[in-house]
């Protein structure tokens, strides 16, 4: 009896631990929230539950980023939802490694790849990349 | 009178003395041996460790003991919400500086 009681109390404490938080749907979230997460408005309610228990984690932030930053944020949301958890955690895995290398490597890095994004914009738009350096 | 008796010749008295006996006593010692090994078996617990020292039971048998355990499955709750939230932490933040990064998520993307 004794045992028995230890064994569901023990189950009870390991599910309440182990539950994701209660699903919450579009219309459920504050303004706050609704606004960081404006770009996935469609789509909010068919995510994962642990997809969503993340983005809730992660709007958080958003109040305190610059300009710029939310502009980034809104811009990659959607994107960044749409990829499967397993590239996601690659990315996260990558972003882990990308900030382990010497600052200065890490600089030259950004460099070329700001480069490789004027190139391609110009291309885009037929006017010639003016070379940057910063 | 006094007679010093080595620990060897006590055994060997004793084991005389053993042979001595008659067939119907060590028949009711053997049956008494029996049912004290029975009596022990269905007194030991279901789940319990073995030592030199005796039989170590899992399942708590006084208050103090079921305190203790009660203390030690709400440590481990605890622990565990713990460990999870700063695991989820570490993840939103990750999520949130690819997010927000100066280099294009492309670059961490495959």
């Amino acid at each position: 009896m004794r045992s028995s009681a230890l064994g569901v109390f023990l189950l009870l404490c390991l599910t309440s631990t182990f539950a994701s938080a209660a699903s919450v749907s579009w219309r459920a979230l504050s303004p706050a929230q609704r606004e960081a997460l404006a770009p996935l408005v469609q789509q909010w309610d068919t995510l994962p539950e642990i997809q969503r228990t993340r983005l809730l984690e992660t709007a958080r932030h958003y109040p305190h980023l610059t300009h710029e930053q939310k502009e980034r944020f809104h811009n990659r949301l959607a994107k960044w939802s749409k990829l499967t958890p397993e590239q996601r955690d690659a990315a996260r895995e990558k972003y882990r490694a990308f900030n382990k290398i010497p600052a200065d490597k890490r600089e030259q890095v950004k460099q070329m790849v700001r480069e490789q994004e004027a190139r391609k914009a110009a291309a885009a738009s037929g006017v010639p990349a003016i070379p940057q350096s910063r | 009178m006094t007679t010093d008796l080595d620990p060897g010749k006590i055994a060997q008295l004793l084991t005389l003395s053993t042979q001595q006996l008659d067939q119907s006593t060590l028949s009711a010692l053997h049956n008494a041996r029996q049912s004290a090994l029975n009596r022990q078996a269905v007194r030991a617990p279901a789940f319990a460790f073995i030592t030199d020292r005796g039989t170590l039971s899992l399942i708590p048998n006084s208050i103090q003991q079921w305190v203790f355990a009660g203390l030690l499955i709400v440590m481990l709750v605890i622990g565990t919400s713990y460990w999870q939230h700063v695991q989820e932490q570490q993840i939103s933040d990750i999520d949130v500086a690819i997010l927000t990064d100066d280099l294009p998520i492309e670059v961490f993307v495959d």
